[in-house]
C-alpha cells in the first residue's frame, strides 16, 4: 500500500474551519455563564495606596469584585515572582489589579469603571539601560526570596537581573591572538506581540463536587492542570482542562495567566461558568508579549575569514515578570555561535526586569532576535574582509566532530546539512546575478541572507503519549495531548499512524479537542516538537496495537506471528495471502466460530521522552539542551528607493533541512507563515512606550503588522538529511521560518542603502536617519 | 462591546432627523449623528466617546445620492467610500478614499463620517479642499448650501444639530489632471505620515495635505504656481511656511515629515511643470 507520508493531505479540520463551524473557546455554549472583566493598571510602576471597590460591588448584576487582598499567591512557571492580581504595587501598564464578575459583560465592564484606585507613582524602569544602572530602581525588592520551579534560574542580588546564563568554551586569549581582524556591533530590537487572530480566552466552573473545569485557548493544557493544582492547593485530578481548536498561539498561549484569574473568579461564584476573554487591547498589553533584546557581539577572524573567537552579551527586556525569560536566555546562549564553528567563545545572556509588559515564548524562542545580531555581524565581517557573504558563512559552518558552544559534538544526524541549504539558496535567489543591482530611476535591488538554527530547549523530562482505540469496523481512534494551534499537527500525526499501520488515512479518526482527563500527557504544544515527540508516541502506540492484533491473528489463523503481515486493516499469511483476517474481527477481541471469545478490546499505548538531555553547567554552559538542531538558510530581496529611503519587499526565501517532509503543502505553509512573521518584525512590529513606560500602540490601529497584500513572493525549498533518531528522520520546522528573516532583511537594507542596520524594525525613517547621520560625518 | 446603553433612531427624512436631534437635546440626552459607525463603535468600545442616542442618517434618500446632476457630481454624506470609488466620477477622490483604512472598512466608512469625525486625518477632504465644491447642510433654516472651504477648517464646522446632506462638486473639475500620494511609516495601510492630493485646474496647480499636523491644510498656492521660483526654491519656501503646522507622532518625527514632504513636492513639481497637461 502506498505510504501516506510525503503527501499533501488536506488537514482533518479544514472543512469545519472554512465553513465557520469550528468552535474555539469563546464560541462554546456553556450555561449558566457569568462574565469576568479585569481592571488593569494605568501606571507602569506605582505603589497601590488604596483600592475602593465599594461602589462597584454594589452595582446591579455584580456578583463579586476580587483584588489581591482577597487572594494573594505568586505564580511563574520558572520563577514565582508574579501575583495574578497586583499586590501593593503595579509593575507594568496593563497589569491586572482587580476582577469583576457580573451577570453579563456590560455590567462587568461598567463596574470595572467604578473601582477607584489611588496610585503613588514610582520611578519607571523604561529600558534595559535604566534597569542596569549602578544603583537601579528595583522592580522586585524581594527577588532573592522568590521560589524557583527549576534549577536553572540564577538571579543576581541587588539588581534587576533575574537570570544570568553563561557559555564558556575554549581559550579566549588564544582565540583573539589567532585573529587578524575584529568585528564588533551593538544591536537592539523592541518588544512586540504575538497578535494571534484569536485573543486569549478562558472559562472556568467550580462544580459542587469541587471539580474545577477549565476551558482555555492554550498551548499547555497539562501545565494549566499542574500549575493550578500547585498554586491553589487543589488535588490535581480535580482540575480538568479542555482545549478545543486554538486560533493561533505562536508561543503566546504557553503562559498560564488568564486561567489562574478565571479559577480565582469561579471560586467566588461556585456552580457557574465564568468567562474571561481578552479584548484585543488586553491581549496586546495585559497578556505577555515577545521579548525585546539588546545585544553586543565581538568576533575575531583570520584574514582567510575563519572565525577564531567570539564574545557576546545579550540582555532580554523581560518586562515586569520573569515568566519564560530565563529559558529564552538559555536558548540564546546555547545557540550563540549560530550554525558556525567558533572554537573559542564566551557568552553572557541576562534576563532583565523592566516596567514593560512581561515576555513569554514566541515563535523562534529568542533565536530570531539573536540571529539578527549574529547574522548582521557576519555580513559586516564579510564586508570588512572583502568576502562574499555566502563564502564567509560556508567557510565557518560547523561540521561533524566540531563542538557546539555547550560542547556537544556536531553530527550530520543531529545538525543536518547547512552547506547544502546555503548552496541551494544561492541558486534560488540568483545570488550570482549580483546582490546589489542598480536598476536606475533611483531604484536599487538588493538581497540579504541569513542562516538559521534552533534546537528544542525543552525540559529534560518533557514527554508525550498516545492512545489508540478501535471501532467495530476496524478503523482507529487516535487520542493525543497535542493542541491544534494551526499548523495541522493532528493531521501530521494521523499520517504517521496511517503509515505505521499501513492503513488509509480515512480510517484514522483523531480527537481534535484535548481533555486532560482523557487525553494522555503531552508536555506542551511548543518548541516545534510535536511531530517528533507525539509522532514517536504514536509510532509506539501503533507497534503496541499491532503486536496485540498480530498475536490474536496468529491464534485465529493458526500460524506463528512471524508468518504474518498486515495492510489495509487486514492481517494475512505472507506465503498465502488468501489466508487472512480483517481488523474488524480482531479489534474487539477474537471470537472463535463456536462463540468462545478471547482478549477483549485492543488498546494501543505509546510513550516517548527524549533521552540524554542534561541541565547546563552554571559556569560554562556545558551540557545538552536538545537532541538535535534544525538548520536552514534564508534570504530577502528588496527594492530600495535611494531618494525616499523607502523599500518594497520582492522575495523572501527559505531553504531548510527538514530531515523528512511529511506533508509538503503544510510544511511549505508553516515555513511561509514564519517568514511572514519575520518580515513583520523586520519592517513594522514594535511596542512604543512613552516616558512613563505606558504602551502607546495598544490596538491594531497603531500596532502594525504585515497585511495580506504586502507579502512578497515566497520561495521554499527543503533539504532532507534524516535525523536518525526521529520518526522518519524528520526535524522540527514549526517556528523556524521566522528566525533568519529579520536579519536577512536588515542585511538587504544595509547593502542597498549602504548603512549599518543595528535595530528593528527597519522603517524608512530609520534608514533616513542613518543616511543623514552618515552625511553629516 | 459598548459598555453603556443608548437609543437608536433611523429617521427617513432630513426634517425628522433634525427634529429628532433637537428633541433629544431638549431632553438633556446626548445625541450623535451616525453614518458608517466605524469611528463611533470603536471609540465607544473604549469609552473615548459617550452618548445617549445615535441618529442613523443612512435611511435619508438625500444622504444617499450618488449622481451627476445639473453640472455637479452630487455625493450624499452617507455614501460609503467603496461606492464613491466604484462610481468613480471624480478619479482623484476615488484614488484618495481607496487609501483610507482597508477595503472592509471602506465598505462601511461614509464620506460624511470621514469629514465630520474625530480622527484628525480626514483624507477624503483633500480633493474637496482643492476643487470647486459646496456642501448641502441641514440647518435650523432648512437646507443650506455653503462653499466647502467656508465650512471646512480642518474639520466640518457645523452648528450643534446641523448635519451634512451632500457634497456637490463642479463637474468641470472632475477630470482635471491630478495626483495622489500617501506616505506612511512603512505599511501600505496605516494613518498617513503625509497624504497629498493635487490637481491642475487650468494652469493652476493646487494641493492639500494631511497627516502633517493636527489637521488637513492647503499647500500655499502662490508658491506652488510662482512664475520665477525654481522647484528647489518652491520646496524650501513651502517647508518653511508650513513648519509651524508640522508635528511629531507615532508614525514619524517632525524632521522626517519635512523630509517626506520635500520628496513628495519634488515629484509633484517635476510631474506638473507649467507646460505639462498630461493626465498622471
Amino acid at each position: 500500500m502506498e505510504s501516506q507520508l510525503g503527501k499533501d493531505i488536506v488537514r482533518v479540520e479544514a472543512k469545519d474551519k472554512v465553513t465557520g463551524t469550528a468552535k474555539y473557546t469563546n464560541d462554546l455554549d456553556d450555561s449558566p455563564m457569568l462574565y469576568a472583566k479585569l481592571l488593569t493598571s494605568s501606571c507602569a510602576h506605582a505603589k497601590i495606596i488604596s483600592i475602593d471597590t465599594g461602589t462597584a460591588s454594589a452595582m446591579p448584576g455584580v456578583k463579586a469584585v476580587i483584588t489581591a487582598k482577597d487572594f494573594y499567591i505568586l505564580c511563574g512557571s520558572l520563577f514565582r515572582d508574579r501575583p495574578p492580581l497586583a499586590f501593593n504595587k503595579v509593575r507594568y501598564f496593563g497589569e491586572p489589579v482587580a476582577i469583576v464578575i457580573a451577570e453579563d459583560e456590560e455590567k462587568a465592564k461598567k463596574a470595572v469603571d467604578k473601582i477607584y484606585i489611588t496610585y503613588e507613582p514610582l520611578t519607571v524602569v523604561n529600558s534595559i539601560s535604566d534597569a542596569l544602572k549602578k544603583k537601579p530602581v528595583l522592580i522586585h525588592e524581594d527577588m532573592m526570596s522568590y521560589k524557583k520551579s527549576i534549577t536553572e534560574v540564577y538571579p543576581e542580588k541587588g539588581t534587576n537581573i533575574c537570570h544570568h546564563q553563561k557559555i564558556r568554551k575554549g581559550d579566549m586569549e588564544k582565540g583573539w591572538d589567532d585573529s587578524d581582524v575584529i568585528m564588533e556591533g551593538e544591536f537592539s530590537l523592541p518588544q512586540s506581540d504575538h497578535a494571534a487572530m484569536e485573543t486569549r480566552s478562558t472559562r472556568c466552573i467550580v462544580m459542587p463536587d469541587e471539580n474545577v473545569i477549565i476551558k482555555s485557548s492554550s498551548q499547555v493544557p497539562y501545565a494549566i492542570k499542574e500549575l493550578i493544582s500547585k498554586y491553589l492547593g487543589i488535588p490535581e485530578g480535580r482540575v480538568i482542562v479542555r482545549v478545543p481548536l486554538v486560533g493561533g498561539g505562536f508561543g503566546g498561549k504557553a503562559t498560564v495567566q488568564l486561567e489562574v484569574l478565571a479559577v480565582i473568579a469561579a471560586m467566588h461564584v461556585k456552580g457557574k461558568w465564568v468567562n474571561l476573554t481578552n479584548t484585543r487591547e488586553e491581549d496586546l498589553v495585559t497578556s505577555p508579549c515577545h521579548l525585546g533584546l539588546n545585544g553586543y557581539i565581538k568576533i575575531g577572524a583570520k584574514s582567510s575569514g575563519k572565525i577564531t573567537a567570539a564574545e557576546m552579551r545579550f540582555y532580554i527586556d523581560t518586562g515586569a515578570y520573569s515568566d519564560t525569560s530565563p529559558k529564552l536566555a538559555k536558548a540564546i546562549a546555547v545557540e550563540c555561535a549560530g550554525p558556525y564553528h567558533i572554537p573559542n567563545i564566551q557568552c553572557d545572556c541576562y534576563s532583565v526586569y523592566t516596567n514593560h509588559p512581561y515576555v513569554t515564548s514566541y515563535r523562534g524562542f529568542g533565536h530570531e532576535a539573536h540571529a539578527f545580531c549574529l547574522e548582521r555581524t557576519m555580513d559586516k565581517l564579510a564586508a570588512k574582509l572583502g568576502m562574499d557573504p555566502f563564502e564567509l558563512r560556508l567557510l565557518n559552518v560547523a561540521h561533524d566532530g566540531d563542538l557546539k558552544p555547550t560542547q556537544v559534538k556536531v553530527t550530520t544526524s543531529n545538525t543536518g546539512n547547512i552547506t547544502e541549504c546555503l548552496n541551494r539558496l544561492r541558486n534560488l535567489i540568483k545570488w550570482d546575478e549580483g546582490s546589489r543591482i542598480v536598476e536606475g530611476n533611483h531604484i536599487i535591488r538588493a538581497k540579504g541572507i541569513s542562516c538559521l538554527i534552533k534546537t528544542s530547549d525543552t525540559p529534560q523530562n518533557a514527554g508525550a503519549a498516545a492512545i489508540l482505540t478501535f471501532n467495530s469496523d476496524g478503523s482507529v481512534n487516535l487520542n493525543c495531548g497535542a493542541v491544534e494551534i494551526g499548523p495541522g499537527m493532528k493531521t501530521t500525526v494521523a499520517q504517521i499512524l496511517a503509515d505505521k499501520m499501513k492503513m488509509n488515512i480515512k480510517d484514522i479518526f483523531i480527537k481534535m479537542e484535548v481533555d486532560t482527563q482523557s487525553s494522555p500527557l503531552y508536555w506542551k504544544t511548543v518548541a516545534s516538537m510535536t511531530t517528533h515527540m507525539v509522532g514517536y508516541a504514536v509510532i509506539n502506540a501503533a507497534k503496541d496495537a499491532l503486536n496485540q492484533l498480530l498475536n490474536l491473528a496468529s491464534i485465529a489463523l493458526r500460524c506463528p506471528v512471524s508468518d504474518l503481515d498486515y495492510e489495509n486493516k487486514m492481517i494475512y499469511v505472507k506465503h498465502d495471502p488468501s489466508f487472512y483476517i480483517t481488523f474488524k474481527d480482531l479489534v474487539q477481541g477474537y471470537k472463535y466460530p463456536d462463540g468462545n471469545s478471547i482478549h477483549g478490546p485492543v488498546i494501543g499505548r505509546g510513550s516517548y521522552v527524549m533521552n540524554h538531555l542534561t541541565i547546563l553547567d552554571k559556569e560554562t554552559g556545558k551540557g545538552k539542551a536538545g537532541l538535535s538542531w534544525t538548520v536552514g538558510a534564508q534570504a530577502v530581496e528588496i527594492e530600495y528607493d535611494t531618494r525616499q529611503h523607502t523599500y518594497r519587499l520582492l522575495k523572501a526565501a527559505t531553504v531548510i533541512d527538514a530531515g523528512k517532509v511529511i506533508n509538503p503543502k503544510t510544511a511549505r505553509g508553516v515555513i511561509t507563515g514564519g517568514m511572514c512573521m519575520g518580515l513583520g518584525l523586520g519592517t513594522c512590529e514594535d511596542f512604543i512606550y512613552d516616558e512613563n513606560a505606558i504602551t502607546e500602540n495598544t490596538s491594531f490601529r497603531t500596532y502594525k503588522m504585515i497585511r495580506y497584500g504586502e507579502n512578497p513572493k515566497y520561495l521554499v525549498d527543503f533539504v532532507e538529511t534524516p535525523q536518525i533518531d526521529t520518526p522518519y528522520g524528520s526535524r522540527g520546522i514549526g517556528e523556524h521560518g521566522i528566525i533568519g528573516i529579520p536579519a536577512a532583511l536588515a542585511n538587504a537594507v544595509s547593502l542597498a542603502a549602504q548603512i549599518d542596520v543595528t535595530s528593528l524594525p527597519v522603517t524608512p525613517e530609520y534608514i533616513w536617519r542613518e543616511k543623514t547621520k552618515n552625511d553629516s560625518v | 462591546m459598548i459598555p453603556f446603553d443608548f437609543d437608536y433612531y433611523r429617521p427617513d427624512s432630513m426634517e425628522k432627523a433634525y427634529e429628532c436631534y433637537q428633541s433629544l437635546s431638549q431632553m438633556n440626552k446626548r445625541p450623535m449623528y451616525y453614518g458608517g459607525g466605524t469611528e463611533i463603535i470603536s471609540m465607544a468600545r473604549v469609552k473615548s466617546i459617550e452618548f445617549d442616542a445615535v441618529i442613523d442618517l443612512k435611511a435619508i434618500p438625500q444622504c444617499n445620492t450618488l449622481e451627476i446632476n445639473n453640472g455637479y457630481f452630487v455625493m450624499g454624506a452617507a455614501q460609503t467610500l467603496t461606492n464613491i470609488a466604484e462610481f468613480n466620477a471624480f478619479p482623484l477622490l476615488s484614488k484618495t478614499v481607496k487609501r483610507i483604512a482597508d477595503h472592509t472598512i471602506q465598505d462601511k466608512l461614509t464620506i460624511g463620517g470621514n469629514l465630520a469625525g474625530t480622527i484628525k486625518y480626514r483624507e477624503a477632504s483633500l480633493p474637496l479642499m482643492i476643487s470647486n465644491c459646496k456642501l448641502q447642510v441641514m440647518t435650523v433654516k432648512g437646507i443650506t448650501e455653503i462653499p466647502f472651504n467656508k465650512l471646512f477648517d480642518g474639520r466640518l464646522q457645523l452648528e450643534s444639530g446641523d448635519f451634512l446632506i451632500a457634497i456637490l462638486i463642479d463637474q468641470n473639475q472632475l477630470n482635471c489632471p491630478y495626483s495622489h500620494v500617501k506616505k506612511t511609516r512603512n505599511e501600505k495601510i496605516d494613518y498617513p505620515l503625509i497624504s497629498m492630493a493635487a490637481m491642475k485646474d487650468g494652469s493652476t496647480l493646487k494641493a492639500a495635505i494631511t497627516g502633517y499636523g493636527e489637521k488637513p491644510c492647503l499647500i500655499p498656492e502662490k508658491i506652488l504656481n510662482h512664475k520665477s521660483y525654481s522647484i528647489d526654491q518652491k520646496i524650501k519656501k513651502i517647508i518653511t511656511q508650513l513648519h509651524s503646522e508640522c508635528k511629531s507622532d507615532l508614525s514619524g518625527s517632525l524632521e522626517y515629515r519635512e523630509f517626506v514632504l520635500q520628496n513628495i513636492l519634488q515629484e509633484l513639481l517635476e510631474h506638473f511643470r507649467p507646460t505639462d497637461f498630461i493626465l498622471k
